[in-house]
């Protein structure tokens, strides 16, 4: 049973005040469309290496994107002096440490434990 | 000395602009305290080699050549809820393409007038990049970009420095609707300063005065349909240049001049698992007044296209292949009435330039790659200088190119 696929979870710092959200508006929001959070509060994206296999799954399955298209428009961003991009963090626990620290923080884990001080965000299509 | 600034790429109150935006970014840089999700520092390193046969496209003697060395770094720094510093300053070496040394590719304020759930609207001031073209924002971004060389009648390596930013103002405006899709639309206003090298570049070697970009006006606007794996984009362009003769006796053999450009272009992009493919199709439209002698008037429309192919064999292995086909002026395809009027000076093939590329992009990690391709080019259309070319050294309608770069970046 070593091999137990879990889903990929999207995951909140508990100060965002968001129980569910659309794929539209997860979309939104890693393609920093959508900056701030309905509060105002601002949103600091957390996301994995573009090669890592939890970073795929994510892009496909809950943004339905492939990670080079994130690359696109996150490098575009970066490097024209448009905006701001992900955070990127090299480990799964980075990251989970990364958004449990971050108010305003979003990002994704692979199978959430329940001791674990983060919101688990429901995504609706 | 290697890093030497171009002092006469910025002019005197960009310089201060400049200075106080990387002081500040600097201090940033320095002082820890500022939180991560405040302050963000990029950059990239990619050296190459690349070997031209039959053009002084990289240098004058057609041998094999390093120059092909791109690094940059970046910062952005968030001032506060709607304000936000960014710049970026790049070192380029690409022989003949252009200037040798160091540039600032962006510098500005950011300022995030309207913010809602659906809605952007940001104003740019100071040195503000080129968005409107499909590969502007990433032509400067070894990475980024989809070849080491991209299409030369768009992204002209010549025409590099005035062409990948302005110094002025730009806004943008994106939209979010859950059943159209994504719309971004782009309008910027400025000036580019010109160097002497860029003027001799452009130009001839042997034009002594000064040449000045007067105005720049471009915009865009950009369609992706909702959860589309396509997207529509187009853009205009209209610049306005003059030339300034050197005084009487400096031996300055062209006069002054007023030069006009206008530019517009449509484009598409598809992205799926595998496939990818990218489309430009475009016209121009450039007058001269002037220049050659008082009177001299010229007006032509050139007009091309590319298209371009990327198909994903693995997750690291993307292969490429595009062809390219440009015409400076659509009367005159077969550059038959450009050797006759300059009375056999200008041979026919100085009027098109077509490229047919094929390359393969490997990433190692997720920040370090390697790149190569081979072009086959037809014409010598977009060769350095542009208006009184060298006929001398591009003696041959057929050239080609083969180039290597690995790229590093954080």
């Amino acid at each position: 049973m070593g091999s137990t696929v879990y889903a990929v979870e999207v995951i909140m710092h508990p100060s965002v005040n968001e129980p569910t959200l659309t794929t539209s508006q997860l979309r939104r929001i890693y393609t920093m469309r959508q900056i701030q959070w309905a509060d105002g509060l601002r949103i600091t994206v957390y996301v994995l290496p573009r090669q890592h296999a939890l970073h795929l799954r994510f892009s496909k399955e809950h943004l339905q994107m492939f990670p080079y298209q994130l690359d696109r428009i996150w490098n575009k961003l970066t490097y024209s002096g448009l905006g701001v991009a992900p955070i990127t963090v090299n480990t799964p626990e980075a990251l989970l440490d990364a958004v449990r620290k971050t108010p305003g923080a979003i990002g994704y884990v692979e199978n959430v434990k329940d001791e674990e001080t983060v919101n688990v965000v429901q995504i609706k299509s | 000395m290697l890093f030497k600034l171009k002092a006469k790429m910025v002019n005197r109150p960009m310089e201060k602009l400049f200075f106080v935006i990387f002081t500040i970014l600097y201090l940033f840089a320095i002082n820890i305290k500022a939180a991560e999700q405040d302050f963000q520092f990029h950059g990239f390193i990619a050296q190459g080699v690349i070997d031209v046969d039959g053009s002084d496209f990289v240098n004058d003697d057609g041998s094999f050549s390093t120059e092909l060395t791109e690094l940059g770094i970046n910062a952005s720094y968030q001032l506060s809820s709607n304000l936000r510093l960014a710049g970026q300053v790049v070192y380029l070496n690409g022989g003949n393409r252009y200037a040798e040394g160091v540039r600032v590719d962006y510098a500005l304020l950011d300022w995030s007038i309207y913010e809602s759930l659906n809605w952007q609207a940001n104003i740019y001031l100071g040195r503000v990049k080129n968005n409107h073209w499909l590969y502007s924002s990433s032509r400067d971004i070894p990475f980024a970009r989809p070849s080491i060389i991209l299409p030369q009648s768009v992204y002209f390596d010549g025409f590099r420095d005035i062409a990948v930013g302005t110094d002025g103002a730009a806004i943008k405006i994106s939209h979010n609707n859950d059943s159209f899709g994504d719309f971004d639309f782009s309008f910027s206003y400025g000036t580019s300063n010109i160097s002497e090298e860029q003027t001799k570049n452009i130009l001839s070697e042997y034009a002594l005065g000064i040449a000045e970009q007067d105005y720049d006006i471009q915009t865009s606007m950009y369609w992706q349909p909702a959860f589309s794996s396509w997207r529509f984009g187009l853009s205009l362009l209209d610049a306005g240049f003059t030339y300034d003769s050197a005084i009487d006796g400096s031996g300055d053999m062209f006069s002054d001049a007023d030069f006009t450009f206008q530019f517009y272009t449509l484009n598409a992009l598809y992205e799926g698992e595998r496939w990818e493919f990218s489309g430009e199709i475009y016209q121009q439209r450039f007058t001269i007044d002037g220049f050659y002698f008082p009177d001299f008037q010229r007006d032509t429309v050139g007009q091309g296209f590319y298209l371009q192919s990327r198909y994903k064999i693995t997750q690291e292995l993307t292969l490429l292949a595009r062809y390219e086909d440009f015409y400076l002026d659509k009367n005159d395809k077969d550059g038959k009435n450009l050797e006759q009027i300059t009375g056999g000076r200008v041979p026919y093939y100085f009027a098109f330039h077509k490229d047919t590329t094929i390359g393969l992009n490997y990433d190692f990690t997720s920040n370090f790659s390697m790149r190569a391709e081979y072009h086959w080019v037809n014409g010598a259309g977009r060769l350095t200088p542009v208006v009184v070319p060298n006929t001398e050294i591009n003696d041959s309608e057929d050239w080609q190119m083969w180039a290597i770069q690995l790229m590093y970046w954080f």
